[in-house]
């Protein structure tokens, strides 16, 4: 149901399938990652989730699944623009040198969500990856490959993680390399 | 009252806050290894604030430089802090953060100078910090509702929204009292801080009207509002209000915005005591058993009958304060306390509920076998987080104050 006082989300969703459709995925995707990282301004240095003792961050519930479930069964299979964000994601991640900075991408707002972690871990002097993420709308899982080796973890460890959660990152110190 | 207990306890809880002090500053929550070891603002200030009444002040003084350095861009104390100082919150806006990191940067304050407070307080700090309590200031009044003149949340004292989201009682007066503390220290440094104590005038005089009902006598807990700019408020999807005890109730007294001897006060401590003395096992409970968030078993906080305790010292009420304490004291272990006490029975209910209603986190399986592997367990109670030091904190504010009222050295 939409009323006006719950359509910003789902505007927004909306409005990525616009932007894609007048710029492009590439575009959409640059726009995306600047909202993020103006909102991580905005908010400042930190690292968002539970902890655990080491510098394992996990996230128990999906941001913005609620909405992703519902805007899904709004338009019963996913947009064409969304794929198209994936997909060339998924282009830019094969053809970077540091593709372990991308996410493991399970929906299109993981390039707002990973674009605000990675640049607030940035202003707390440090670098984050994620590791892998599971989808809101399925028990589809997806990893960063290239992440997890860096982390020193396995892709086991990664799922047991993942059974609890939704989203699971790595904060790189830098000053420890 | 067993003052030689007594003192045991007051003299491991100063060592405990010691222990727990990270070297950048923060104060653990609890134990590194343990539920909770991150630097909550909210414990950690009241860590500073028992710091303080120690006579810890380099503890004060570089758990507040750990705080102050740790705000966030707009001005706001988040959740929780890992011990590098980076924001480490999973929860929404808990805005008593910034009242209470500026309520007992004011005692800090007043605690240097003493009886000589103009020449002797250390203005210094004060001053190097100014533009981060005139920030924390402004997060506070960003936040204030100008149809009630009351500071809007999400989270208070409990975390818990379902209670607390809209205007709430606990967050208020730590937000009035934070502005009131800003401004005894900017008059110090001779900055005009008129504004902001008109400010605080405005915010007290609604708690005072607006969070009292005269016909329970008795402060409420909150007037449930979804959204802070919602206007008007009366046609917010969340309008209604909060009326069951809660022991933060208390807290206008707390924060010294009101006397303990104000009628106000009194009858709602009254009911306090009343509604949430543990008729089993003693203590005070934190709100009625029927809110259903119970994580180990309903039961009695040591920290809020530490909190309530210091209403009976202050109104000379002996009998009662050492009721109070006695509990605490009785109830350490080993001169520890813990977050709060159940018995077997509640505990297992508590089981029985979260596990029906499928909303047992897999976080608190550490919670439940700690709890069943703690000695107290074979004597039929339930122990849940120990130590934790927010009540360490808490019992060497209401002990000294006892102490110092009924038996002066």
């Amino acid at each position: 149901m939409i009323r006006l006082e719950n359509m910003l989300p789902r505007a927004f969703l909306v409005g990525i399938t616009k932007m894609v459709d007048m710029a492009g995925p590439l575009e959409t995707i640059s726009w995306m990652r600047s909202i993020g990282e103006e909102l991580a301004q905005i908010e400042g240095p930190g690292f968002e989730g539970a902890r655990m003792d080491s510098d394992i961050v996990y996230l128990p519930i999906c941001p913005f699944g609620n909405e992703i479930v519902e805007f899904s069964e709004m338009y019963d299979e996913s947009p064409p623009q969304f794929e198209a964000i994936i997909n060339t994601m998924s282009k830019l991640k094969r053809e970077s040198d540091t593709p372990w900075e991308y996410p493991a991408m399970s929906h299109v707002l993981d390039v707002l969500q990973h674009s605000y972690n990675q640049k607030r871990a940035e202003l707390a002097g440090t670098r984050y990856h994620n590791l892998g993420s599971k989808s809101p709308l399925g028990d589809i899982r997806h990893y960063n490959e290239e992440a997890i080796e860096r982390s020193g973890l396995t892709k086991k460890d990664v799922t047991e993680i993942l059974d609890k959660a939704f989203f699971v990152y790595v904060i790189e110190h830098p000053e420890k390399e | 009252m067993n003052l030689i207990e007594a003192e045991r306890l007051y003299e491991n809880s100063v060592r405990i806050l010691k222990m727990n002090q990270h070297e950048n500053g923060g104060f653990y929550a609890s134990p590194p290894g343990t539920r909770y070891p991150f630097i909550y603002p909210r414990d950690h200030s009241i860590c500073i604030y028992g710091a303080v009444e120690a006579g810890l002040m380099n503890e004060a003084r570089k758990g507040l430089e750990f705080m102050l350095n740790s705000q966030k861009p707009m001005g706001e104390f988040s959740q929780r802090y890992d011990v590098d100082g980076n924001d480490a919150s999973y929860k929404e806006l808990q805005i008593d953060g910034n009242g209470l990191v500026l309520f007992v940067l004011g005692k800090y304050f007043k605690a240097t100078g003493g009886s000589f407070y103009e020449e002797m307080a250390d203005k210094l700090f004060i001053s190097k910090y100014w533009e981060i309590i005139e920030k924390a200031v402004q997060f506070i009044l960003m936040n204030k509702n100008e149809e009630v003149n009351l500071i809007h949340t999400i989270n208070s004292i409990h975390e818990y929204p379902a209670y607390e989201h809209g205007f709430e009682i606990y967050a208020n007066c730590a937000c009035c009292a934070g502005i009131y503390a800003a401004v005894d220290m900017g008059k110090a440094l001779g900055k005009d801080v008129s504004g902001w104590e008109e400010q605080a005038d405005i915010i007290k005089k609604a708690i005072l009207t607006r969070l009292y009902s005269p016909r329970r006598r008795s402060f409420v807990k909150c007037i449930r509002v979804k959204d802070k700019n919602s206007k008007p408020i009366g046609y917010d999807p969340f309008a209604s209000l909060v009326h069951d005890i809660d022991a933060v109730e208390y807290a206008p007294a707390y924060f010294e915005l009101i006397s303990d001897y104000d009628i106000k006060v009194m009858s709602t401590s009254r009911r306090i005591h009343q509604e949430l003395w543990d008729k089993e096992i003693g203590g005070l409970n934190r709100y009625p058993e029927y809110w259903g968030r119970n994580n180990g078993g309903y039961g009695p906080w040591c920290h809020f009958t530490c909190q309530l305790a210091n209403h009976h010292t202050e109104t000379n009420n002996q009998d009662m304060a050492e009721l109070y304490l006695d509990w605490v004291v009785d109830m350490a272990h080993e001169y520890t306390l813990p977050e709060h006490i159940s018995t077997i029975e509640r505990f297992e209910l508590w089981l029985e509920d979260y596990t029906n209603g499928k909303i047992l986190r897999d976080s608190k399986v550490k919670l439940i076998e700690d709890i069943r592997a703690h000695p107290k367990w074979e004597d039929g109670l339930a122990y849940v987080t120990i130590p934790l030091i927010w009540p360490h904190a808490e019992f060497i504010i209401s002990y000294k104050k006892y102490r110092d009222k009924f038996h002066p050295a």
